[in-house]
């Protein structure tokens, strides 16, 4: 199985529901324990924060989640109107909590300067 | 609330007046004059988990921005232009609180049963339940059980002099520095974050659990005697909470 949903939204926390409801769908259709759901969530909340900050920033981030055989891999990329978007950062605590609630994660900055992230969620076997 | 017509002639003059000469006096009356509205908005938002008095004094806020802001010779009624500020204020202060303010009852209903469903299935299944096996159990569909589950994380960044809701009581100020080296360990505090410490010590013990001793949300709850759905809560707020600290 190798299907990919994207999701465009402003960069802005008010938005971030969108984000986390669709990567719960997508993982309850891959029948990820609630627990696994939740640690989805946290990810997905540490990680956008981390790109756009709690205010949030003029411009979008684009999400795209990829459903993998037993997991779900969620890559995100923001895009900033203002062109000094600055390196995303990523304090030791969010770095054990990302430990904590996937099994695999970065952030980093691109070429271009555009901050983005790559998790990933492994459903575990039961 | 309705001012009959000889009085809104008077106070669209008042208006006008105040436009040109920004007089302190009739700025006052201006907002005098229309208190009530302000307290009537106010009310539409109560139980919400906000007090009253707060709201109010929030509506208060932005009554006194839309008099400052109203310009008469835009021919807008000022009740209109008012609400809308007013309005505006109450939602921003709900946000900033972190409370969902359009959580429909039926979800909010939804979700408090979920705690007692996903207990149950936890027990019976011996691990955490999928979506499907709840939304099974509860009758509804898988949509509407994420939509319950998100409901119930409706937190957003709060200060730390907001109140912490819930059941660990007390602003999260006055936790300052209640430490308890029981709760979490003495280095994690020290190398990883002092923002930690400021949290409840339930939320810190949870907090510690899940990402310093890896215990899924599941098996914190059966070690605390709570469910789930509330660890799941408690850890949203507490990240919640870090968050906006970390960013003061």
């Amino acid at each position: 199985m190798h299907d990919e949903v994207r999701l465009v939204m402003p960069a802005d926390p008010e938005f971030l529901r969108l984000a986390r409801v669709t990567a719960m769908g997508l993982a309850s259709r891959l029948s990820f324990t609630i627990d696994e759901i939740d640690d989805l969530r946290i990810a997905i909340d540490e990680l956008v924060f981390g790109l756009i900050g709690s205010r949030g920033r003029s411009g979008t981030v684009a999400l795209q989640y990829s459903l993998r055989e037993k997991g779900l891999e969620v890559a995100g990329t923001a895009a900033f109107d203002d062109v000094d978007s600055g390196s995303p950062g990523m304090s030791e605590l969010s770095q054990l909590i990302l430990d904590a609630v996937t099994d695999e994660h970065s952030i980093e900055t691109n070429g271009d300067g555009t901050p983005s992230f790559r998790f990933v969620k492994r459903r575990s076997d039961t | 609330m309705a001012f009959d017509a000889e009085r809104r002639k008077e106070l669209r003059e008042m208006f006008v007046a105040f436009a040109e000469t920004r007089s302190p006096r009739l700025r006052d009356e201006l907002i005098e004059a229309h208190i009530g509205l302000a307290e009537y908005l106010a009310r539409r938002f109560n139980n919400r988990g906000e007090p009253l008095d707060d709201l109010v004094q929030v509506a208060s806020v932005g009554l006194i921005k839309a008099v400052d802001r109203f310009e008469p010779e835009r021919g807008l009624e000022f009740s209109t232009y008012a609400t809308h500020t007013i309005v505006g204020e109450l939602k921003r202060h709900f946000r900033d609180k972190g409370w969902a303010v359009r959580v429909p009852r039926r979800m909010q209903e939804l979700h408090l049963r979920l705690g007692q469903i996903v207990a149950t299935l936890n027990q019976d299944l011996g691990r955490s339940p999928t979506v499907a096996e709840i939304a099974v159990e509860a009758g509804v569909s898988d949509e509407e059980i994420l939509e319950a589950m998100e409901a119930g994380q409706a937190y957003r960044f709060t200060s730390l002099d907001a109140p912490s809701p819930g059941d660990d009581g007390g602003s999260l100020s006055t936790n300052l520095g209640s430490d308890d080296d029981s709760m979490i360990d003495v280095e994690h505090r020290a190398t990883l974050s002092p923002l930690l410490a400021q949290l409840p010590a339930r939320q810190q013990r949870i907090l510690h659990l899940r990402f310093f001793e890896g215990l899924t949300q599941s098996e914190i709850a059966s070690r605390l005697d709570i469910s789930q759905m509330h660890v799941s809560r408690l850890l949203a707020r507490s990240l919640a909470q870090l968050r906006a600290s970390a960013e003061e």
